[in-house]
């Protein structure tokens, strides 16, 4: 039966980092290839040996694709192509085929930078795995080979997130990524196709929770920022170069003109021009909003918003700063946050989460004295606040979504265990639906029906409407006819047609039985009887007497020997054909019976 | 163990052994179990468990609790396993019953928690861990425990099968090695106890109808033979033998894959030689008998190796080149060419067959081209291919890939058909092609090879990736075909495909594609590094409009098409510019020119990449010593200095500070001091003249100002990087007795100065805004302040503190502790948050 096989080796009970593999149809396709930032050694790349103990993987692996940029979702891509082996095809959207270079190189920067790092892939890496991606647009169906094809459908989350289908044949699974089902301030909602998948393979991170609208969090923001920057105290906002930063950008720049704000703000990074280049590049994956005010004014072209210079930070008054990395774990952010942390009147918002290892984990945590190099005790007096604005689907939008696609089937992935479970009970219960949720390196298999279209000869269906009834559309009708498989296509035409078709010469295939009678008479006598008998009990078949002494019932060939060891034997040979096999069993049955005693 | 963490370790303890709190993230555990295994690896007494009896404690009290975290669960086996590695610890876990609750049978495996993958791979984690000793290893196996984990070779999930399958490696190894009496014999094998029920086991799963017993214990061997060498396992093949050979009889048995991968370990495996016949006859089997896609990794295996038997070698070479044998034969004309192989010898209908089917067409030659490669990149081949009739058959790959070659052969004409426009196909075999142009004597070709590598170039078809490949091909046989053209003077055919290539370069430099104007740009870089020294290279280039093109290419909206063009430029620079016999070139072409543009690029340009090629081009130029004489040279690094010294990324930072120290070194080796024992030295200047001298050359060029700069930057590498120059600078100035003792540099105005450096150096990062050029009287262009801060700072202090990684608090132990502790309590939002 074909079968749909899912292993997560990332993402399976858990949020670290995505990579599921997934075969379909003999095809194998990895989905998504993320780095875990909790690690600094081979443990935050996903363990690849797995994915095959026999051979290469660019054999192996018929391609891979990445959903969006984010680093638990792509971050180990140049590791697997570059250093791994892996020479096939990825895919991903134009964003981010952009942009996920911009936040690989940034990684390794901060990476490099904090020494004892091995491992690790160089600038050089990172190119030459970009230049491997091929690009696709939303809705374009991209044909990987003759049999697998792939699409992307708009995810929402961050610019250029993308859902995909992978279709083979008639089976096919859907693979969301991360999405969000409610527009926010610059991209749209996910949206999907009624597609029916096999499988919908979803993410599950807020599986539990109804969120708090995303307003109501950036309104606190703005009001955090705005009360510390009145009272002359300075903002840190540790961020990564992509994504966030630019959300928030945006929200300050606005909220700056409307209140006509004079504080500077500052980015740090030096990315700022090439980040709102791609924003500006890829107007149309954000939301109408932006879109329609574009021709007015860019969103991305920030009036308040200059770089940074390293000097700025010993400045006097208030000034808003973001600096990356996003985790406070070394570079500027880690500097600017360590000249700022003894003064009461600053404030430091974390607006993702940080792994264990970092300052960020720390101050989030609640410590207050940190050790710092050379035994110094860091005093942190200023605020810390923390503000989630990760985008993901919550509870509702997860179901929304699957009412949207109607899948077969549903697996979950890139959440907690817990939450998972309760969610696939909700599933299992609203839509009568399997759901699934494997931990990391175990194998779902999913057993689908696919149904394959077969082209019928039109002589074929002539023949067959002309002795039953037209065709219709709503019953199921048997058909006989030849199954030609040829060229990845099924035809169903009549043997004769099939055998011209094929150059082939028709054989007879003949049943034959041997039937034991008690009959000392001589040969013809025991025939004589024999078509007596089956003439008198088969009224409606043709049953002829043959000169040469043999008996036929339609197709049906009966002769009558001596058995050569006993006179008093005959022994009776049946034989049929395929068309006649319901006839041919009867006869045999008839005669072992045995004949009726003779009238004569 | 440190005494702050004993102190904080119960607290950590009571934490995780909470039911009320959510759980510390799977991070904090793993690098807990990493600290625990350094640790119990350093001291294997029992003092570890007696001194923190919390340890203890915490598994007692997980054990208690009716309904455990999963991960708690799985963290507690693991760590009572590693605990339990020494034979003193395991005793007293022993004494605690501990170890009898967590791995027997009343334990874990025995309740619904066992349905977790992450218990049970906890379970066979703490397990492997324990199995160092033999104590550990009657525990399990008079316990009943080994049939767990022999069931848990076919656990679904693949981590702990795997793992599975890695402890019976692990406890066969063990058993043997520490509980044989005497030496194993073929003959009347005494297996001790625990291995002979592992050797068992393997034996009827062999025999078993089961394919997933017989692959489990397949699999076994393959790690048993990959990972131990010791005679022994010799003594185990002989009881083996005939299951395996029954492999290759019965056709039932469908583990091909896996026997080949075992047989590939055992030829590898040292205990095997030449003289093995009846293993090497089961070789030779498996390479007559399996499909060419199952044989192969087994056949390139073997011809590896440089001690194995003629016959298997001929066999595995049959094997790898049957296909390309195919290709040669179904591509050309009958009688055209000799095939690779006799055909005596290789009976090529499953090869034909498989070759012409759509499915597995593509995949056989990839596989093929890829043991090619893997082949050809060994230095010395244990075999002798035939490279002619290979390149032959790549070249008849590569022109039915790209439709130009259509032969009337049944065969020809479908593979033709199945391969066009194959990129999977096209790569594998650009690959082996730029292999094979390190192997001799393919020269009678070489002219019809560029014909094809040239449509490849030239052709809108290829792909991207494809392009990239053919690029690196094209250049490999480019220095093969210069080579060549020394040796037999024929010049006017170099010449021509030069010609050609530069043409087809043009074209690509323009493309709409990034990737591949960037490909584009690499490969004339590659170029350029290998062939510079051709006149005919030479004069072809210039005379292209490739240079042109390629100065166009510093202002592509891509910055790596940006930065490959400067590397390009720079390269470019070494045959125009920086040649002893400079070409006659247009105005636009001058070396002022294009070191202003490449130091516009540096000042200007928005992203980090085209900056760091600057600043590598302009080292490789000074070191090279192409920036002129010593004044020009100083005056084009004082200039980039103050270029890349306020730069934000610190990368380019960084090479700045390497164009710093090549400077550095080549001012003190032209000036004649020791550094360069072999530089001439004038005889009438005397050392400390040169020290002047220099001195005040790299004053200046306001080379200190930077360096000390960097000591406080807050990234590491800068720190690092200008503190070993200072170190180099300071052990050139001062000869170690001569050094100053730090607590007199107040005296003067310069000590005044130097003594507020040595402050501001102790904040590192932290210190204020930094002046370079003069601040608290600090003149980092005064010899005399920088002769006395070279001598009087505390270098090899600085450098061991910047040595340390930047996080190296925050990832010890210590913070790792109080770490988890913070935890407690936190809200869930922060937990479940991701990107």
């Amino acid at each position: 039966m074909p079968e749909i096989k899912v292993t997560p080796l990332g993402a399976g009970q858990d949020v670290g980092r995505s990579c599921i593999l997934v075969s379909i149809a003999g095809k194998n396709v990895m989905l998504d290839c993320g780095m875990h930032m909790g690690y600094n050694d081979d443990r935050r790349f996903p363990d690849f040996s797995y994915i095959t103990q026999n051979g290469r993987l660019t054999d192996f692996l018929d391609c891979v694709i990445i959903s969006h940029f984010h680093l638990d979702h792509c971050g180990a891509l140049p590791y697997f192509s570059e250093m791994v082996g892996y020479d096939g095809p990825i895919y991903m959207t134009h964003p981010t085929k952009a942009i996920c270079p911009i936040l690989l190189e940034d990684y390794r920067k901060i990476t490099v930078d904090k020494k004892g790092e091995t491992n690790f892939f160089t600038s050089q890496m990172i190119k030459d795995c970009m230049k491997k991606v091929v690009a696709v647009h939303l809705h374009q169906t991209v044909q990987v080979d003759e049999e697998l094809e792939i699409k992307a459908y708009y995810a929402g989350h961050v610019l250029g997130a993308a859902m995909f289908q992978i279709k083979v044949g008639c089976e096919s699974v859907v693979y969301t990524g991360d999405y969000n089902m409610t527009p926010d301030r610059h991209l749209g909602a996910a949206w999907v196709d009624k597609c029916r998948p096999d499988l919908l393979i979803t993410e599950s991170t807020y599986a539990t929770t109804i969120r708090d609208s995303k307003r109501c969090r950036e309104r606190d923001f703005l009001k955090k920022v705005h009360e510390t920057v009145e009272r002359g105290g300075k903002v840190l906002i540790p961020v990564f170069a992509l994504g966030r930063a630019q959300e928030l950008c945006i929200l300050l720049e606005t909220f700056w003109e409307r209140m006509n704000l004079k504080a500077p703000i500052y980015f740090s990074t030096g990315l700022t021009e090439k980040a709102n280049h791609y924003y500006k590049l890829f107007i149309t994956w954000t939301n109408q909003k932006i879109r329609k005010t574009f021709v007015q004014r860019n969103m991305f072209e920030f009036k308040h918003i200059k770089a940074f210079d390293r000097a700025f930070a010993d400045n006097p008054g208030p000034m808003v700063v973001f600096a990356t990395p996003g985790m406070l774990h070394a570079g500027q952010s880690l500097q600017i946050f360590r000249k700022w942390a003894g003064n009461e009147k600053n404030m430091v918002i974390m607006p993702g989460y940080c792994v264990q290892g970092t300052v960020g984990h720390k101050i989030l945590s609640g410590q207050r004295k940190l050790e710092m190099e050379g035994r110094q005790i860091l005093e942190v007096k200023m605020q810390v606040e923390y503000m989630s604005f990760s985008a993901h689907a919550d509870a509702k939008g997860i179901m929304q979504l699957i009412r949207q696609a109607e899948p077969r089937n549903v697996l979950l992935v890139h959440g907690e265990a817990k939450k998972m479970e309760f969610l696939k009970q909700k599933i299992e219960q609203e839509f009568h639906v399997s759901c699934y949720m494997p931990a990391n390196g175990e194998t779902t298999t999913i057993f689908t029906n696919p149904s394959i279209p077969v082209d019928i000869s039109l002589g074929l269906l002539k023949r067959e409407t002309a002795i039953g009834l037209l065709p219709d559309a709503k019953k199921p009708k048997l058909m006989h006819g030849t199954l030609i498989m040829k060229d990845n296509s099924f035809r169903l035409v009549s043997p004769e047609q099939a055998l011209k078709e094929l150059g082939l010469a028709e054989h007879q295939l003949r049943f034959t039985c041997r039937v034991h009678i008690q009959d000392p008479r001589k040969e013809h006598e025991t025939v004589l009887r024999v078509y007596n008998h089956l003439k008198g009990v088969l009224k409606d078949y043709s049953v002829q007497h043959l000169p040469d002494g043999s008996i036929t019932v339609e197709s049906i060939l009966i002769q009558a020997t001596a058995h050569s060891e006993d006179q008093g034997t005959k022994v009776l040979l049946v034989s049929w054909t395929y068309q006649d096999e319901e006839l041919g069993s009867y006869l045999t049955a008839l005669l072992k019976k045995g004949l009726p005693p003779s009238t004569s | 163990m440190p005494s702050e963490c004993s102190l904080l370790l119960p607290r950590v303890c009571a934490a995780l052994a909470d039911p009320r709190q959510s759980g510390s993230d799977d991070t904090c555990l793993e690098k807990l179990l990493d600290w625990f295994r350094v640790l119990t690896r350093l001291d294997p007494t029992v003092s570890l468990l007696q001194d923190n009896p919390c340890l203890t404690d915490f598994i007692a009290a997980v054990l208690a609790l009716p309904e455990p975290s999963l991960s708690i669960l799985s963290f507690t086996l693991r760590l009572a396993g590693m605990l339990a590695a020494s034979e003193h610890r395991f005793q007293h876990l022993q004494q605690e019953q501990l170890l009898v609750r967590l791995f027997g049978r009343e334990g874990p495996l025995n309740s619904a928690l066992w349905e977790d993958a992450s218990v049970r791979s906890g379970w066979v984690a703490g397990v492997h861990s324990m199995m160092q000793h033999q104590p550990a290893l009657h525990f399990l196996c008079n316990g009943g425990g080994i049939d767990v984990v022999f069931a848990l070779q076919g656990d679904p999930s693949l981590f702990v099968a795997s793992a599975a399958s890695q402890l019976l490696v692990h406890m066969l190894t063990l058993s043997v090695e520490s509980e044989t009496t005497k030496p194993l014999s073929t003959v009347d094998c005494d297996w001790p106890a625990c291995a002979q029920m592992i050797i068992k086991h393997i034996e009827d799963s062999l025999q078993s109808s089961s394919a997933s017993h017989v692959e489990h214990s397949l699999k076994l061997l393959t790690n048993l033979f990959g990972s131990c060498c010791t005679p022994w396992t010799k003594v185990l093949w002989f009881s083996i033998a005939k299951h395996l050979e029954s492999f290759l009889t019965e056709e039932t048995v469908q583990a091909q894959h896996k026997l080949a991968n075992l047989l590939l370990k055992m030829a590898w495996s040292p205990v095997f030689s030449e003289a093995d016949s009846r293993f090497w006859a089961l070789v030779t089997s498996a390479l007559e008998c399996f499909t060419p896609v199952q044989a192969g990794p087994l056949a390139v295996g073997v011809l590896r190796l440089y001690k194995c038997p003629q016959d298997v070698r001929m066999q595995a070479l049959t094997v790898l080149l049957q296909p390309m044998d195919c290709i040669l034969r179904a591509a050309s004309q009958p009688l055209e060419y000799a095939g690779l192989l006799d055909e005596s010898v290789s009976d090529p209908t499953t090869v034909e067959s498989l070759l012409s089917s759509k499915s597995s067409c593509a995949g056989l030659l990839c596989q093929t081209l890829a043991h090619l490669e893997q082949l050809l990149s060994l230095i010395h081949l244990p075999v002798d291919l035939p490279y002619v009739s290979l390149l032959r058959s790549l070249m008849a790959i590569l022109q039915f890939c790209n439709g130009s070659l259509s032969p009337a052969s049944p065969l020809g004409n479908t593979i033709s058909r199945i391969l066009i426009n194959c990129f999977r196909v096209q790569k594998s075999a650009l690959d082996v092609l730029a292999a094979l142009s390190e192997r001799k004597g393919c020269d009678a070709l070489i002219e019809n090879l560029f014909d094809i590598l040239l449509a490849y170039l030239e052709s809108p078809n290829t792909s991207p990736t494809v392009l990239k490949k053919a690029f690196q091909a094209t250049s490999k046989w480019l220095v093969c075909l210069q080579e060549l053209s020394c040796s037999n003077s024929q010049w006017q055919q170099t010449v021509k495909i030069l010609e050609a290539v530069f043409l087809v370069l043009q074209k690509r430099l323009c493309s709409p594609c990034w990737e591949v104007r960037d490909s584009s740009l690499e490969f004339l870089t590659v170029l350029i590094k290998y062939l510079r020294d051709q006149d005919e290279f030479r004069q072809c280039l210039l005379s292209s409009e490739v240079p042109r093109l390629t100065e166009d290419l510093l202002e592509d909206p891509e910055s790596y098409v940006r930065a490959s063009a400067v590397t390009a430029v720079g390269h470019l620079a070494f045959i125009t510019y920086f040649s002893p016999e400079p070409p006659v070139m247009g105005n636009q072409y001058n070396k002022e020119n294009t070191i202003a543009k490449l130091q516009e690029i540096l000042s200007t340009d928005s992203e980090g990449f085209p900056r760091r090629a600057v600043i590598s081009i302009f080292t490789k130029w000074l070191r090279q010593g192409c920036t002129g004489q010593l004044e020009d040279t100083e005056q084009f690094v004082s200039r980039v200095i103050q270029i890349v010294e306020n730069d934000l990324d610190w990368e380019v930072r960084l090479g700045g500070l390497e164009l710093v120290q090549v400077f550095c070194n080549q001012t003190v080796c032209q000036l004649g001091l020791p550094k360069c024992p072999y530089a001439p030295v004038p005889s009438a200047v005397t050392s400390s003249g040169h020290q002047n001298q220099s001195l005040q050359i790299f004053c200046r060029a306001k080379l200190f100002g930077f360096l000390f700069h960097s000591l406080c930057d807050c990234d590491k590498p800068l720190g690092q990087r200008a503190c070993d120059i200072l170190i180099g600078l300071r052990s050139h100035f001062y000869p170690t007795s001569t050094l100053k003792a730090s607590q007199a540099v107040e005296e003067s105005p310069a000590g005044h100065s130097v003594a507020w450096l040595q402050r501001t150096l102790r904040q590192g990062a932290l210190a204020q805004n930094f002046p370079i050029d003069g601040g608290d009287g600090m003149d980092f262009q005064d010899p005399e302040s920088m002769m006395l801060a070279l001598g009087t700072i505390d270098f090899e202090d600085l450098h061991s503190e910047l040595n340390r990684c930047s996080d190296h608090v925050e990832k010890s132990p210590q913070s790792l502790l109080q770490d988890i502790i913070a935890t407690v309590g936190t809200t869930e939002e922060n937990e479940a948050d991701c990107y």
